[in-house]
C-alpha cells in the first residue's frame, strides 16, 4: 500500500474519531448550558379572548369518590394494577357477579339496562349484588353557575360521580335532582370518563334525559355506549382537543392525555372574572394544575394577566400516595400567584396539607355529608370567585 | 472484544442457512417469546398483569442483571463448560432462565425485603411499610421502585468493572472467585451511587420528609429542575446503554488505543460515565426543541422529571437495535477500519432507534396493552424495551442464538490481533479536522431537531 493511502486513512480514521469527539464534546458541554437557549423558540403568547363574565360559583355536591382508600387499591392491587381498564375490575355498576377483575361493560350493563335510567333503585340492587365492594362507590359532580355580565346566569353539571345511590343522595340534597328536572342547568359537562366522574351518567339522566352532553375526545366505546343506554336523548357534543368556548368568559380546553385504568382525554373550565382574572374549574386534572395553568398563560387573555382561583380535584395523591414529582407541583404552584385554592377529591388531603404548609391560600370546608377533613372543600361546599357565598 | 475467558467469547457458532436466514428467524422466536412472556407475565390485560407498574419494571430490570451477573460475571458458573457445550440450546435457554429467575427472587426476598427491609431501611419490604400504614398497593410499589433503581445502577456497573476495567485486578483469577470479587466490588459502588443518587429521592417519597435519613429537598433540584430521581436515571440508563455500545458495536474503540493497561481501564470506565453524561444531556435538549423547555411542577410531556425519564427511555431504544446487529447481524459492517465501522454502526443504530421509537409510540398501544401518548404517569417504555433485551440477551447468551446459529467444537478462540492504530501526523490532523466537523454536526442536528420531531405525531 502506498505511503499517500495510508495518510488518507488515517487522516479518515483520525476524522471519523474526531467527529465523534466534537460531537460528544458539543453535547456535554453545550446541550444543558444557559447558551442552550439561543435555539429555542421564544414562547409567543396567543392571548385569545374568550370573553368575560362577573362570577362564578361552584357547589360541591359531591367530592368523595370513594369511601375507603384501601378496598380501592386492594381492588386495584388484586386486578393488576393501575393500566387495568376499569371496565374489566367488575366494580359497580358494571359487576357481573364473577369477581374482581372479571368484570365487562357488555355483562355488567345486560344485569341493570331495561332499568337505567327510570328505575335506578333496582338497578342498584342488582349492581350490590354482582359488583365489588359497590359499597365502597361514591363520586364527584360539581354545580358550576357563571354569571354573565348583564347578569345573566348559566348552571352547568359538571360530571355525574359513581354510585346511582350515593350520587341520587347528594344530588336531592343539593337540589340538583329539581334543577336537572326543571331545565335549570343547561348542560352536563363529563371532564374525563373515569368511573368516579362518568358511571353516575343514569342520575342525570333519571331527570333530564334530554339534557346536552359535552364529552371531551378520546372517549372508548364503551363509554360511548354508556351514555346511549343510559337513555340520553339530547345532544352529544365531543369537544376537540384545545379551546372551546361555551359563553362569554366560559371555555373547556381539552387534553388528549393517557390517563391510568384505561381512560383518554380530559377536559377543564377556564373562567375569566371580571377584574379578578382566570379561574380554573377542574374535574381531575389529569393533565396537570400547572400545565393547565401555563396551557391558560400561552394560549389566553384574562383579566388582569391574573390567575386567581382554582377549584376542583387536582389528581396529585387521590390514593394517599405520594411522588417526588409532586413536591415539584407544590414548590412551583406559588409562582402562578393564585389566590384562592378550592381543592379536593383527587388532590389528596396529603397534597392540601402540603400547600398549607407552603403557604398557599387553601379554602377550608366543613366536613359534612362524609368529607373526611376541613382541610379542603367538602361535600355541600361552595366556592365563589367575584360573588359571595 | 478482549480474551477474557468469558464462555460467550470463545464459543464458536455458526450460521445454519446462509443469507439473513438466521437472522430472521430468530427475531422470529425472540418476538414469539417476546409477545407471550409479555402477555403472561406483563400486560395488564394478560395473566400475571406485573405492569401495575413497578412490579413489572422491577422484575425486567433484575432480571437483565441476573443475566449479566450468570454471563458476564460468574461467566456460567456453576455450570460446567462441558454441560454448556451439550445441553440443547433450549432446555439450556429454559434451566439459565430459572436460575437466574432464582437468584433474583432469593435477592428479592431475602436481601432486600428481608434483610435491609426488615433490619436497616423500612421502604425496601412491602411489609413494613404497610404496617406503617401505607395500602398494600402502595407498599409494593414504592418497595419495587427502590429495588428497581439499585437495578438501574447496578445495570451500568456491573457490566461496566467487566467491559472497560476488564475485571481488574482480578482478570487472571478462575471462576467462581473472579465473579464474586467483581459482584462484591460492583454492589459495594451500586450501594454508594444508590444512596447519593436514589436514596434522597426515596427520602421525599414520603410525608413528612425523612430529613435526619435522606437529603432532603435532594442536592440536585436546582441544577436537576426537579426534586425526582429520574435525574439520575437518566444518565445511569444512558451509562448501561454506552457500556454495552461500548463492548459492542464500538468493539471498545477508542479506549483500546490506549496501550498501558491501568490507563485505558480508568479512562474507559470514567469515559463511558462522561460520554453518559453527555448524552443524558443532549437528550433532554433534543426534548426542549421538540416540545419547549420543560415547566417545573407540571405533568407528563412537559415536567422535568418525565424529561429526564425520558432520556433513559429514548437511550434505551437505541440500545435495541445496537445489540442486535451485534448478536444477530455479525455486528456489520466489519469491511473497513475500525472507525469507519464505529461510524457507520452508530450511523445505522441510531437511525434504526429512531425508526423503533417511532413505530413503537405509533403502535404499541395496538398490542401491548397500554395507552397511546408519549407520556403516561404509570406507563414506561423502557419494560417493554428491556424485557425485548432479556429475550434477545437469553437467546444469543443462553440459547447459543438458537434456532438461526448452532454451536460447534472449537478449540480456544485466538481472536484476530487488533487493528494497529498509530498516531500519526495525518491521524492527528484527521481528529482536529473532524472534531470540528463534529461540532458543526451537533450543531446541524440542534438546528435540524425542531423541524424533524414536528413530523413525530402519535395521534
Amino acid at each position: 500500500m502506498s505511503d499517500s493511502k495510508i495518510s488518507r486513512r488515517d487522516f479518515v480514521k483520525g476524522a471519523l474519531t474526531g467527529v465523534g469527539l466534537g460531537a460528544l464534546a458539543s453535547m456535554g458541554v453545550f446541550s444543558y448550558s444557559p447558551m442552550r437557549n439561543i435555539f429555542l423558540p421564544e414562547i409567543v403568547r396567543k392571548q385569545q379572548d374568550f370573553g368575560v363574565c362577573k362570577s362564578v360559583k361552584v357547589t360541591n355536591i359531591s367530592e368523595t369518590s370513594w369511601f375507603e382508600n384501601s378496598a380501592l387499591m386492594g381492588d386495584i392491587k388484586g386486578a393488576g394494577g393501575l393500566l387495568v381498564n376499569q371496565y374489566v375490575y367488575n366494580w359497580p355498576p358494571f359487576g357481573n357477579g364473577k369477581g374482581l377483575a372479571k368484570g365487562s361493560y357488555a355483562d355488567g350493563m345486560a344485569m341493570i339496562k331495561e332499568y337505567i335510567p327510570h328505575d335506578l333503585e333496582k338497578a342498584w340492587a342488582i349492581v350490590e349484588k354482582n359488583s365489588v365492594h359497590p359499597e365502597n362507590a361514591g363520586g364527584f359532580a360539581a354545580l358550576v353557575e357563571m354569571e354573565e355580565m348583564d347578569g345573566t346566569k348559566h348552571k352547568y353539571l359538571l360530571d355525574t360521580g359513581w354510585s346511582y345511590k350515593w350520587m341520587d343522595e347528594s344530588f336531592k340534597r343539593e337540589g340538583i335532582d329539581k334543577m336537572l328536572q326543571n331545565g335549570e342547568i343547561e348542560a352536563l359537562i363529563i371532564s374525563h370518563e373515569h368511573f368516579d366522574h362518568f358511571w353516575g351518567f343514569p342520575v342525570a339522566m333519571k331527570y333530564a334525559p334530554n339534557i346536552p352532553v359535552y364529552i371531551p375526545e378520546g372517549f372508548y366505546e364503551e363509554g360511548l355506549q354508556y351514555i346511549k343506554d343510559s337513555g340520553h336523548k339530547g345532544t352529544l357534543t365531543t369537544l376537540k382537543k384545545g379551546l372551546n368556548q361555551i359563553k362569554s368568559g366560559m371555555a373547556t380546553y381539552v387534553f388528549d392525555v393517557p390517563i391510568i385504568c384505561r381512560v383518554f382525554g380530559e377536559q377543564s373550565l377556564y373562567f375569566n372574572v371580571k377584574d379578578l382574572g382566570l379561574v380554573s374549574v377542574t374535574g381531575c386534572c389529569h393533565q396537570g394544575i400547572i400545565q393547565f395553568a401555563d396551557t391558560a398563560y400561552k394560549e389566553l387573555k384574562y383579566e388582569n394577566d391574573k390567575m386567581y382561583g382554582i377549584y376542583g380535584g387536582l389528581h396529585i395523591s387521590p390514593f394517599e400516595d405520594w411522588d417526588p414529582k409532586y413536591d415539584d407541583l407544590v414548590i412551583s404552584l406559588g409562582k402562578w400567584g393564585f389566590e384562592r385554592v378550592g381543592c379536593n377529591h383527587c388532590t389528596g388531603l396529603l397534597t392540601a396539607r402540603k400547600f398549607i404548609d407552603q403557604g398557599y391560600n387553601v379554602v377550608e370546608g366543613t366536613a359534612r355529608f362524609r368529607s373526611k377533613s376541613k382541610v379542603y372543600l367538602g361535600n355541600g361546599d361552595k366556592i365563589g370567585f367575584g360573588v359571595d357565598v | 472484544m478482549s480474551d477474557s475467558g468469558l464462555y460467550i467469547e470463545e464459543r464458536k457458532l455458526v450460521k445454519r442457512w446462509n443469507g439473513p436466514l438466521p437472522a430472521l428467524a430468530n427475531l422470529a422466536v425472540i418476538l414469539v417469546l417476546f409477545y407471550g412472556t409479555w402477555w403472561i407475565f406483563q400486560d395488564p390485560r394478560g395473566i400475571m398483569r406485573m405492569y401495575t407498574p413497578y412490579v413489572g419494571y422491577m422484575w425486567c430490570r433484575w432480571i437483565l442483571i441476573m443475566l449479566i451477573w450468570v454471563a458476564y460475571i460468574f461467566n456460567f458458573w456453576p455450570f460446567k463448560r462441558t454441560w454448556l457445550e451439550k445441553t440443547h440450546p433450549v432446555l439450556k435457554g429454559f434451566i439459565l432462565t430459572a436460575f437466574s429467575v432464582a437468584i433474583f427472587l432469593g435477592v428479592l426476598k431475602l436481601f432486600f425485603n428481608g434483610f435491609l427491609g426488615n433490619f436497616a431501611i423500612a421502604y425496601f419490604s412491602p411489609a413494613q411499610l404497610t404496617k406503617l400504614g401505607l395500602t398494600e398497593f402502595y407498599a409494593e410499589e414504592y418497595a419495587a421502585q427502590a429495588i428497581l433503581m439499585f437495578a438501574a445502577i447496578a445495570s451500568w456497573l456491573s457490566p461496566a468493572w467487566v467491559v472497560a476495567a476488564e475485571n481488574a485486578p482480578w482478570q487472571k483469577l478462575g471462576q467462581p472467585v473472579r465473579g464474586f470479587s467483581v459482584l462484591m466490588l460492583t454492589f459495594f459502588m451500586s450501594v454508594l451511587v444508590y444512596f447519593v443518587t436514589m436514596h434522597p429521592h426515596m427520602g421525599i417519597l414520603f410525608d413528612p420528609w425523612q430529613k435526619y435519613a435522606a437529603i432532603a429537598p435532594p442536592y440536585w433540584q436546582n441544577f436537576a429542575n426537579t426534586v425526582h430521581g429520574n435525574f439520575h436515571i437518566a444518565w445511569i440508563m444512558c451509562a448501561t446503554v454506552i457500556v454495552w455500545m461500548y463492548e459492542t458495536i464500538w468493539e471498545r474503540y477508542p479506549f483500546k488505543l490506549i496501550k498501558t493497561d491501568w490507563l485505558r481501564r480508568l479512562t474507559a470506565f470514567f469515559g463511558i460515565f462522561i460520554i453518559a453524561v453527555s448524552l443524558s444531556f443532549f437528550l433532554y435538549y433534543a426534548q426542549e426543541l421538540a416540545w419547549g423547555p420543560a415547566v417545573r411542577g407540571t405533568r407528563r410531556l412537559m415536567a422535568p422529571d418525565w424529561r429526564w425519564l425520558h432520556v433513559g427511555e429514548i437511550a434505551i431504544f437505541w440500545l435495541v437495535p445496537a445489540l442486535f446487529m451485534y448478536l444477530y447481524c455479525d455486528n456489520a459492517p466489519k469491511r473497513f477500519s475500525t472507525p469507519m465501522n464505529v461510524f457507520l454502526r452508530t450511523v445505522i443504530s441510531i437511525a434504526a432507534a429512531a425508526v423503533i421509537y417511532i413505530v413503537y409510540y405509533k403502535t404499541s398501544h395496538l398490542f401491548l396493552g397500554t395507552q397511546k401518548g408519549f407520556s403516561h404517569p404509570q406507563q414506561f417504555p423502557m419494560i417493554p424495551m428491556i424485557w425485548l433485551i432479556n429475550i434477545f440477551l437469553i437467546n444469543s447468551w443462553f440459547m447459543d442464538s438458537w434456532p438461526g446459529w448452532k454451536l460447534v467444537p472449537s478449540e480456544h478462540t485466538v481472536h484476530a490481533p487488533a487493528e494497529e492504530m498509530q498516531w500519526t501526523a495525518k491521524f492527528k490532523l484527521g481528529l482536529v479536522t473532524g472534531t470540528a466537523l463534529g461540532v458543526a454536526l451537533y450543531f446541524a442536528v440542534v438546528a435540524s431537531l425542531p423541524v424533524l420531531t414536528s413530523l413525530i405525531k402519535v395521534e
